[in-house]
């Protein structure tokens, strides 16, 4: 996933790069590429959703952490990650019905070019539903082994 | 319910779950939606999604990721040493040169990277173990790599500034101009304290000596041949180019802003590929690596901050909040010292980005009601927040300096940094005295803009 990201984000650049200098040298008229990069950003953020979560990527505001004892500490985290794991998983549920929409009425942007949506919604879906899969399974695992805990 | 308790309690519990520790993102996210829930219409829950990818789908934010990308492929190879030695070299016979330098170093890299803690690592890196060998105290040290780092999010292009530029729909293009001009003020305030704290420091190991102490390497001064001084440009020109290309393609009007993004991390990887001989899979992807969790984790706050701000203004508590401020009569200056003591005590806790996208719709039409220029107010608000990343208790770039030099005591790090965050305050209080510092040359370049 960090990989399909990175591409992304590389050929989101490429992408622009090219429609500054198809404007500047040929005069051509840019009106896919704009759309294009943010299809790949889009991707890119959502599919890369749930690699940051591993690695506790997502900040947060930790000034009560340091204060509390251990073992309240853990609860805390148990249930942050469980409140957190229940929003994305709403998330991701919501993201499969709107994709089920764009697909089933075959929607498109309301650009000339005209692509179809279901394409940033199935990346936001897929993107989610991971997320809340490695929220699920990090809270999981610290109940099982608490010694390992953050 | 009325209004004001809806909003006490959307306050109380949007507090109660940023402090329980849960990322910021689904916080904001998860308060979004149990308000939706309880006190929209069940639809709006169904539309929460195309809400977010609505928001989203924006060329201007999505930028910002390219912009991250572009930081991290400078920031990750040696140009910030580079232009440091090189400004180092030719700043060789001024007082206190090297602590100008260095703040120069970080103000050119901060607008090339456009990131507040990669210009501290970068510069810090190699300018702290320097000035300190060369006798500068630790404090003074760390005072010019953390505040020389906050320009990052001054100078253009800023991710700060292209938030507040969507937020506040204003051009971004006149953004970027208007942070120009205090971000040059700033850097010669920063040098013009860095040379008298240098004088006086210079001046007590003088005194020192001549007591009878041996001498101190703060009292040495290092000479550089021409030839030396030409050796140090090739590398470091390259950058200048790309710099002022990127700007030249912005303003000449030959790309968008968030094409200059794109556009300016292939040519910054071109010039690491071609000066540092970065091409291997092995030299990018740790910089492929970093930009994602960065820009991963940032693009899901700003999606989310934008849902939260959506949820507010349907329920009409920003509406109110702002009606509230207004009404309680502060006047014209009153006003603007009231909400930017709000942003300051915000930045103690929050992250610039989301600062700017919940408090945009409760502070800008007050605001702009008192006839202020928003663009003057954007970079306003920007300095004021670049404080919070200098002062305790969050302080990014605080830790990023601890990181780098562990043997610097924080206590000696932070009083260090006061004395640059006065200047920062001081420079507001002159900004809002002559506002053409920021305006003048983004109205000299894109015209006088329109009265609001």
């Amino acid at each position: 996933m960090v990989l399909l990201g990175s591409l992304a984000l590389v050929a989101a650049s490429v992408i622009l790069s090219y429609s500054v200098a198809s404007r500047g040298f040929f005069g051509a008229t840019t009106d896919w590429q704009d759309e294009a990069a943010v299809f790949c950003l889009v991707g890119a953020t959502f599919l890369c959703g749930a690699y940051v979560q591993q690695i506790r990527g997502h900040v947060g505001i930790s000034a009560i952490s340091t204060m509390l004892p251990q073992a309240v500490n853990r609860i805390r985290i148990l249930l942050i990650d469980i409140a957190s794991c229940a929003f994305c998983a709403f998330f991701a549920w919501k993201s499969w019905a709107l994709f089920h929409e764009a697909w089933v009425d075959g929607q498109v942007t309301a650009s000339s070019w005209a692509p179809p949506l279901w394409i940033p919604y199935i990346m936001m879906s897929i993107g989610m539903t991971l997320l809340a899969f490695q929220i699920f399974l990090q809270a999981f695992g610290d109940v099982s082994n608490p010694g390992k805990g953050e | 319910m009325s209004i004001t308790m809806l909003g006490l309690l959307f306050a109380v519990v949007t507090l109660l779950i940023m402090f329980s520790g849960m990322p910021i993102s689904f916080a904001l996210g998860s308060v979004a939606v149990v308000f939706m829930f309880f006190f929209m219409p069940a639809s709006s829950l169904d539309t929460v999604t195309q809400n977010v990818y609505e928001e989203m789908a924006s060329i201007t934010l999505l930028s910002i990721p390219l912009f991250i990308l572009k930081g991290a492929a400078i920031g990750r190879s040696r140009a910030g040493q580079d232009l440091y030695e090189a400004l180092h070299v030719w700043l060789g016979k001024v007082p206190g040169g090297l602590g100008v330098a260095n703040v120069l170093a970080c103000a050119l890299f901060a607008a090339m990277a456009g990131s507040s803690p990669a210009t501290c690592s970068a510069i810090g890196s190699a300018g702290i173990p320097e000035m300190r060998k060369r006798g500068y105290s630790p404090g003074l040290a760390a005072g010019i790599i953390a505040a020389g780092g906050t320009l990052g999010i001054l100078l253009p292009p800023s991710i700060t500034m292209i938030l507040y530029s969507v937020a506040a729909e204003q051009s971004l293009g006149r953004l970027f101009l208007a942070g120009i001009g205090p971000g040059l003020m700033l850097v010669i305030f920063f040098s013009i304290y860095t040379v008298y704290r240098f004088r006086k420091e210079y001046n007590l190991a003088l005194d020192a000596v001549k007591v009878g102490a041996p001498r101190q390497p703060i009292l040495e001064r290092q000479t550089y041949t021409m030839q030396q001084k030409m050796s140090s440009l090739p590398r470091v020109l390259p950058f200048l180019v790309l710099l002022i290309g990127v700007m030249v393609a912005l303003y000449g009007g030959y790309a968008t802003p968030s094409e200059t993004a794109g556009l300016g991390a292939i040519l910054a990887f071109a010039l690491i590929a071609g000066i540092y001989k970065m091409w291997r899979i092995k030299d990018l992807s740790p910089l492929l690596n970093a930009t994602i969790k960065e820009s991963t984790m940032l693009m899901f706050i700003i999606g989310m901050s934008l849902l939260f701000s959506n949820v507010m203004s349907h329920l009409h508590l920003s509406q109110s909040a702002a009606q509230a401020i207004v009404d309680l009569g502060f006047g014209r200056w009153g006003l603007l010292a009231a909400i930017l003591t709000l942003v300051v005590i915000l930045g103690f806790f929050l992250p610039p980005v989301s600062i700017i996208l919940m408090t945009a719709p409760i502070f800008l039409p007050p605001l702009r009601a008192a006839g202020f220029d928003l663009v003057w107010f954007g970079v306003v608000m920007t300095i004021v927040m670049e404080t919070g990343l200098i002062h305790p208790p969050v302080g990014l770039n605080i830790f990023v300096i601890k990181n780098i030099a562990p043997d610097i005591s924080l206590n000696e790090i932070i009083w260090g940094v006061f004395p640059f965050v006065i200047i920062m305050i001081l420079s507001v209080v002159l900004l809002c005295f002559v506002p053409e510092i920021a305006t003048g040359l983004s109205d000299l370049v894109m015209g006088v803009a329109k009265v609001h």
